[in-house]
């Protein structure tokens, strides 16, 4: 059986900022009306919605009910959410559009971090009974993994304030950073250890933010947008949860996908990697294989904003984007979820009509 | 007015987990000073898992001793600890080989400073004083600092693990709820009404959620203090944790005159359950001015705070069930 062809036709996201002084849901009904502005469409013409959140992030159990209201509650559609990352609810809504009862569908993901302590928030997405009671938090496993990579001489922290100068040096050009400046590689290494040897510079900001895509099916799709971006394969896949059975200094799981992918069929213009710090990227270009021609992060990356839940949505709008501007032909975009690059989505996608 | 201060709350869930043939042993014979592995096709797990993780494949119990020494595979050094971490100075997250063992544990390592910490290094467990069947029961230091523990076993097979969960949260009331909650300082009702629908919600969220239209400071509108039981229901507390009732109480939504929207989440515990009924008509009587609290009110959900000393019934006529049936769930 063949895929059905899947296209985005409109993507919106907010800025990235530290604290957004109004609701999740707020945010979602800026971006759902931007997108059915766009393409013109009722909200009774989208037949599924689904969104990415977290309820721990909101700080409250059936936040995501709310969220809702973003989409506007009436008339009822078919609706889902993913305790996930965006880039999780555009794989779901995939998956939906294939069963071909519903022509387009809405896709969100959102996250106010500023409320909250990721830092103790996280650790609940470990193991509950080895690593969730030693308040084992993201960083500090970054902060391990890129032990590892220093220790089996895949990288040296210079090699990590490169990423940093390189994606903190774009984001100047991209409006919905958060942080941006140009900042040298020798200023850098010279700041503090925070989670040796990483330094807070190598971590991304805590943002607030949302992202949404509106996608649709082969014949709808070209109705509705000039110049949609197709999805040509998504693909998710997971590993341990034990970080004593992982090989910290690759990523296996984003591999297969990137085999599943068949990515390497075609040249990759550019490649949106959600690198929440700077390490993962240096593991990332190798288990993808990404070749010197591809531009890596050109918005800048999660390390200039990153609204944790639309995260790895964002980077899909960041190839979608230059895909739909003629500056891209073909891209790569990259979400994960879980310490360490625990779990990863690779979402391909081309112009063309 | 001046601002409201930001709403500051917390967020607890009391996790209690049974741990299971192997995760069962490993926390006992750890609580009991013993570190355990488990053997997987010829190689032993620390921690033990119930299965292969390449085949999925149930593993059988057999149970090795590891440790409690063990080599540093790689470490990152915490210079601002979080308040869940195991120590509040900074310390060492490493993963350790514990001898014996194929696969390292994720653990903490004490150490004086960054310097003392290397790729390689030796450390060795040590016990806290006091054990609480976790994983937290022990910690790591250099080999060279360990101290000889005598450690009283304690009794029975750890069954269950008990893991609080507790999160703070502060953010500022967003424009909206700051006029709601001002306004219920005020003795009033303060809502919204859409520029589009017409419709009054209360408290409002800022926005029609219907009509996907923002609202503003100029479609605040005042709705009254009197109002229609829409919906009801008796709780009877159960005594979980953080559960501050002891008798039963209505829990009600009351739709007051001119809002579309009921107001939720109104707790009574004042006026008859026999006599308590949808249809009936109510006046909120606020607290002395001075007396009135919102700081409970925060972005999420509505709620009055302590402003509201009790609903008092008014005397008038019941509202027929069509008139509220849109209401009522």
């Amino acid at each position: 059986m063949s895929a059905e062809e899947i296209a985005i036709v409109a993507f919106a996201q907010t800025p990235a900022v530290r604290e957004y002084p109004d609701s999740e849901a707020s945010m979602l009904m800026d971006l759902t009306n931007q997108l059915l502005r766009e393409t013109g469409l009722a909200r009774s013409e989208v037949g599924f919605t689904i969104a990415g959140s977290c309820d721990y992030l909101s700080g409250l159990p059936f936040a995501f009910v709310m969220n809702v209201d973003g989409f506007g509650a009436w008339p009822p559609v078919y609706e889902s959410h993913v305790e996930m990352d965006g880039a999780w609810a555009l794989f779901e809504a995939w998956v939906r559009l294939q069963m071909g009862d519903v022509d387009v569908a809405l896709v969100a993901g959102s996250g106010k971090s500023s409320p909250g302590n990721p830092r103790e928030i996280f650790p609940l997405q470990t193991n509950p009974y080895y690593a969730a009671p030693l308040g084992l938090d993201p960083v500090s496993v970054a902060g391990i993994q890129a032990r590892a990579l220093l220790d089996a001489g895949r990288a040296r922290e210079r090699d990590f304030a490169e990423v940093v100068a390189r994606s903190r040096r774009d984001g100047m050009a991209n409006p919905n950073a958060q942080v941006a400046k140009d900042v040298s590689v020798d200023a850098l290494l010279k700041e503090p250890y925070f989670a040796a040897p990483l330094r807070r510079h190598d971590l991304p900001p805590i943002s607030d933010g949302a992202a949404a895509v509106l996608v649709a099916r082969g014949d709808r799709a070209r109705q509705l947008a000039k110049r949609p971006v197709w999805i040509r394969g998504i693909d998710h896949r997971i590993e341990s949860s034990h970080l004593g059975l992982r090989d910290l200094t690759d990523s296996p799981s984003s591999r297969l996908a990137a085999e599943k992918l068949h990515i390497h069929d075609g040249p990759i213009d550019v490649a949106e990697l959600c690198v929440r710090f700077s390490p993962e990227e240096i593991v990332l270009r190798e288990a993808l294989g990404l070749r010197p021609s591809t531009r890596i992060n050109p918005s800048g990356g999660p390390l200039c904003g990153h609204p944790v839940m639309a995260t790895g949505l964002v980077r899909v709008v960041e190839v979608a984007r230059r895909i739909r501007d003629g500056e891209a032909r073909r891209g790569l975009a990259h979400a994960a979820s879980g310490p360490a690059l625990q779990q990863n989505l690779l979402c391909l996608l081309e112009g063309g009509a | 007015m001046s601002e409201l201060a930001p709403a500051s709350y917390t967020l607890e869930y009391p996790y209690t987990r049974t741990t299971g043939p192997v995760v069962g042993r490993f926390l006992t014979a750890l609580r009991d000073g013993q570190i355990l592995g488990v053997r997987c096709r010829g190689r032993v797990l620390c921690p033990p898992l119930e299965f292969d993780p390449e085949t999925g494949a149930t593993l059988l119990p057999e149970f090795v001793p590891v440790g409690p020494g063990g080599r540093v595979v790689a470490w990152t050094w915490i210079a601002e600890p979080t308040r869940k971490h195991p120590f509040q100075t900074p310390f060492a997250f490493a993963l350790v080989l514990l001898d014996g063992a194929d696969t390292p544990l994720v653990h903490a390592v004490q150490a004086a400073s960054i310097d003392e910490m290397s790729t390689g290094m030796r450390v060795r467990a040590q016990w806290r004083p006091e054990r609480r069947q976790a994983i937290t029961d022990v910690y790591f230091v250099p080999e060279a600092k360990a101290r000889e523990q005598r450690l009283e076993p304690g009794k029975g097979e750890v069954e269950m693990t008990e893991h609080l969960i507790s999160l703070s949260y502060t953010e500022p009331l967003s424009p909206h709820r700051q006029r709601y909650a001002k306004g219920l300082l005020e003795g009033r009702f303060v809502g919204q009404k859409s520029p589009a629908s017409g419709k009054v919600y209360l408290p409002s969220k800022g926005y029609d959620p219907i009509e996907r239209v923002r609202m503003t400071e100029k479609d605040d509108v005042v709705v009254a203090n009197v109002g229609t039981v829409v919906a009801y229901t008796v709780i009877t507390p159960v005594q979980y944790y953080g559960q501050k009732e002891t008798e039963p109480y209505i829990r009600a939504s009351i739709l007051l005159d001119g809002s579309d929207q009921p107001l939720g989440q109104q707790d009574i515990h004042d006026l008859p359950i026999a006599e308590f009924r949808a249809g009936m008509r109510l006046r909120a009587l606020f607290r002395p001015a001075g007396e009135r609290d919102v700081t409970e009110i925060d972005n999420r959900w509505g709620g009055t705070g302590s402003v509201i000393e009790r609903w008092e019934p008014t005397g008038e006529a019941d509202v027929p069930y069509e008139k509220i049936a849109e209401h009522n769930w």
